[in-house]
């Protein structure tokens, strides 16, 4: 069982090109709580995954902001498809990871404990990890050998771009609703698997924008902690900013953030998922 | 001779019941190049101590060290280093404290007072205008540091000032500490230096004055600056204290725990200063010359009043596994009236009590989270007594040499220091400060958990910006250990070392600028690492305690940091780089003729 060692080797690949007809504009820069759904996605996955973190963009495609530490890939071929940014994205990074979890852009809810999930039955002898999701195949929120880069880059030079193509040729787990919400965490945050459900159009996107942000916990400490605030207290926030707003703080010099004590970070874009707790802390702590 | 600065030492030589005071004249060339405190302390243990020599030996030589700012109105400034060669790591050490000792010991008409040699007996060594003098202080023997101090200034009059040793710097704890007012020059066994010279406490009596350059200039500096330490920078040491560290390191992953096994802590809560403040009364207090009053003095139940700090706090709560905020500050206490590192005390129990799970000690009593057992530890350290006692009074890294199996591995200890309450795997950049420090393990001497902690790197993942980060906090350290002033009073400089040169200049009336302070703290850095290399030192003790190389630490979001040999490694080569140091740390030889190691 090598499920944390997995884990902790996984990168992360954004897939920000396609063409986005449905919505009408990219999708990769639509506003999300103040930054963008690129911005959301690539940074939930900056935050789950131990190795690097990748997006893939059509060749000269303008990208949004990224959040610091997430790298670009540019997809050499125009107009391939999934197929072709998923090679790109899984060569990428095959020196640093053994294993990636990829997903599009369009997935305003994808939730950590998800993609966690979904690595972590990327066990020894298996090359994807495919969840069958409400009742579809997820394969742009799967997780990938790295070393399958080559394998798709011969499926595309054999004019082969479905990515159920892949699955043909390699050992793949199957993630039924059920498989996936046996695990507790992933039940408890995100139970309807909303992780999966993508926004096509412009109504989609409105009707996930209406929804209310997520609750969080908020805990503030040393200076900033004021009448019991260090106690966890919960409000509803989609970003740091948010939450940091809520606790009646601005992120700067003086005030930093860390989320369920990850990094810290000033960033006040960074996304926030049901079942955070966020500490605020003064910057010069230590000493 | 410039501003504030007397130019002499006094070195004072102790043999049978007499002391006898030789000045050494301080050329204007070396108090400039090394400022005074730790720079000054250093220049002078290259000249004094004999190379090789065991630093609890006569011939060893402890150093009080001052600064052209001690005794000006700048707010902080009244502290001195203690400096010597440590009996715990066999390598440089330095120690900060503030207390009015360091006024009196500099009006003794001197930058420095440095003392060789032993009393044939346990005494007390004077020294004021009238130079140095023993008196006998058997009725001494066997107290704490405080009562040591009451005593004596009843005994010789209000006008002294007193540094002094417990019962574990009598009895040669290698970690025993040298206290003044209730501060404490804490790191790597000073205090046994200086019970090895039979000396219980040093009194210093003010004789003279000095003046600075520009006295209106310092006066309207020191205003300025005083406003300043009351700004939002200073904020969390005057309102919570340093204690505000732990509920906060707690919940960003950082807070070690059962000797290094763990970052979180359960019981983290019972100890937070955010707690606690509210539950006990609290009083504050300032170090003399001092306008930000850091320190938080908790009542306890059953009576009675401890002051409390983060890295105490950490070293005997969670680091041991305890929970219990009244066994914490039992053990506090118990580390005060005994005069020892709260810090070494705890790592070296910790790593004991670590001993004990995995059968290598037989005291099965001494267990993680057992605050009685933490107790029952001290004492026997302090008393030395045979068998667990004896066996822990000389720090974990000798320890785990006599017991083996391998305990090394699990040693919280880099060149013998125990490891401070931040925990390297989730802090890279400071993992290399602790790593590469002259001193060992040490969070005074590099603050590189500043740029960890700032959200402006990548803290998991330590590279070349965090070995920027490690050179330049190490840099201003140096500075202001050496000039002297109080680190907690590092966020109120926009412009550090500019304004540094400027309060420099304006005691002093060099005409310093920010690059010249900048290549002092260099040569401060080069000028303890050219000590260490001579005493012994090389490559191979730039490291930290195998177990954090080979083992990830699991963090609260699912993630795991893991701080690898190789990036260790590599981040040390980017140091030695950086700092401009031969491929095996050693300085080379331009650099060495800067360092004046022959003025």
């Amino acid at each position: 069982m090598a499920t944390i060692e997995t884990v902790r080797t996984a990168a992360g690949v954004v897939l920000a090109g396609g063409r986005s007809s449905r919505m009408g504009e990219a999708k990769a820069g639509l506003d999300w709580h103040g930054s963008t759904l690129l911005y959301r996605a690539s940074a939930v996955l900056a935050r789950t995954v131990d190795g690097p973190v990748v997006v893939v963009a059509a060749p000269g495609q303008d990208l949004p902001d990224l959040p610091a530490g997430v790298a670009v890939v540019e997809d050499p071929v125009e107009g391939l498809g999934p197929m072709q940014g998923l090679a790109a994205g899984l060569a990428s990074v095959a020196d640093r990871a053994g294993a990636a979890f990829v997903c599009s852009t369009d997935l305003p809810f994808l939730h950590p404990a998800y993609v966690r999930r979904v690595l972590r039955a990327l066990t020894e002898g298996v090359d994807v990890v495919l969840p069958l999701a409400k009742g579809f195949r997820q394969p742009l929120a799967a997780a990938y050998r790295t070393g399958l880069a080559d394998l798709v880059g011969t499926l595309i030079g054999e004019g082969n771009l479905r990515p159920g193509m892949i699955f043909e040729h390699c050992a793949v787990t199957r993630l039924t609703d059920e498989d996936l919400l046996a695990d507790t965490d992933l039940a408890r945050h995100d139970p309807d698997l909303d992780s999966v459900l993508n926004v096509n159009t412009p109504a989609d996107y409105a009707a996930a924008r209406d929804r209310p942000p997520p609750l969080v916990a908020v805990e503030c400490f040393g200076a900033l902690a004021k009448g019991g605030t260090h106690r966890p207290r919960e409000v509803r926030a989609a970003t740091i900013g948010a939450a940091a707003t809520a606790a009646g703080l601005t992120l700067d010099r003086h005030v930093v953030a860390a989320v369920n004590g990850d990094q810290v970070t000033r960033d006040g874009r960074l996304p926030l998922v049901a079942g955070d707790t966020v500490a605020f802390l003064s910057a010069d702590a230590g000493g | 001779m410039a501003g504030g600065l007397f130019g002499q030492a006094l070195v004072i030589d102790i043999e049978g019941d007499r002391a006898a005071g030789t000045p050494l004249p301080l050329d204007e060339r070396v108090l400039r190049r090394y400022l005074g405190g730790v720079g000054l302390g250093t220049w002078l243990m290259h000249r004094l101590a004999p190379p090789g020599g065991d630093p609890l030996a006569p011939a060893a030589p402890l150093a009080f060290v001052f600064s052209s700012l001690v005794g000006t109105p700048l707010t902080t400034s009244a502290k001195f280093a203690v400096v010597a060669k440590s009996p715990l790591t066999g390598l440089l050490t330095d120690a900060l404290a503030s207390s009015q000792f360091a006024i009196a010991g500099k009006l003794t008409g001197n930058d420095a007072l440095v003392l060789r040699g032993r009393a044939d007996r346990l005494s007390v060594l004077l020294v004021d205008g009238d130079g140095p003098r023993l008196e006998p202080a058997d009725d001494l023997a066997g107290l704490p540091a405080a009562e040591a101090e009451t005593l004596v200034r009843q005994r010789f009059g209000r006008g002294w000032r007193t540094a002094a040793i417990g019962p574990a710097g009598e009895r040669g704890v290698r970690y025993a500490t040298i206290s003044h007012d209730g501060r404490h020059a804490g790191r790597g066994g000073l205090g046994a230096v200086l019970g090895a010279k039979n000396i219980k406490a040093v009194l210093v009596r003010a004789a003279t004055k000095v003046g600075v350059a520009d006295q209106a200039g310092v006066l309207a500096a020191a205003r300025d600056l005083r406003a300043r330490s009351f700004g939002p920078a200073t904020a969390k040491y005057r309102e919570l204290g340093t204690l505000a560290n732990l509920l906060a390191f707690n919940a960003v992953s950082t807070l070690p725990t059962r000797n290094f096994t763990a970052a979180t802590f359960d019981g983290a809560a019972n100890l937070a200063a955010e707690e606690l403040h509210d539950l006990r009364g609290v009083a504050r207090n300032s170090c003399a010359s001092c306008s930000i009053g850091c320190e938080h003095i908790y009542s306890r139940k059953g009576g009675g009043s401890q002051r409390m700090e983060y890295e105490n706090v950490f070293a005997l709560g969670p680091l041991c596994g305890v929970s219990d905020p009244d066994d914490v500050f039992a053990a506090s206490a118990r580390c005060d009236e005994l005069g020892i590192d709260t810090i070494s005390a705890g790592g070296t129990i910790a790593w004991a009590m670590e001993c004990v799970e995995r059968g290598l000690i037989d005291e099965p009593w001494l267990r993680f989270g057992d605050g009685a057992a933490l107790l029952r530890a001290l004492d026997a350290i302090g008393a030395r007594t045979p068998g667990l006692g004896e066996l822990l009074a000389h720090g974990s890294r000798h320890a785990a040499a006599r017991v083996g199996h391998g305990s090394i591995e699990f040693a919280p200890q880099v060149k013998g220091l125990e490891l401070p309450g931040y925990e390297p795997r989730s802090l890279q950049a400071m993992a290399l400060g602790l790593a590469v420090n002259a001193r060992g393990a040490d969070h005074n001497r590099s603050g590189a958990y500043e740029a960890d902690l700032s959200g402006d790197l990548d803290r998991f993942d330590g590279g070349a910006a965090h070995v920027a980060a490690a050179v330049d906090t190490e840099d201003r350290a140096a500075v202001m250990d050496s000039m002297i002033l109080c680190k907690f009073l590092r966020g109120v400089f926009e412009d550090p070392f500019t304004e540094w040169a400027r309060l420099l200049a304006l005691v002093t009336g060099w005409d310093t600028d920010a690059a010249e302070l900048r290549a002092a703290a260099r040569r401060i850095v080069a000028a303890k690492r050219a000590f260490n290399t001579r005493e012994g030192a090389t490559r191979a003790d730039d490291t930290l305690p195998p177990r954090m190389l080979a083992t990830p630490l699991e963090l609260g979001s699912g993630r795991t940091a893991a701080l690898s040999a190789q990036r260790l490694a590599t981040m040390v080569t980017g140091y030695y780089a950086a700092r401009g140091l031969d491929e095996q740390g050693r300085v080379t030889s331009d650099d060495l003729a800067d360092l004046l190691l022959d003025a």
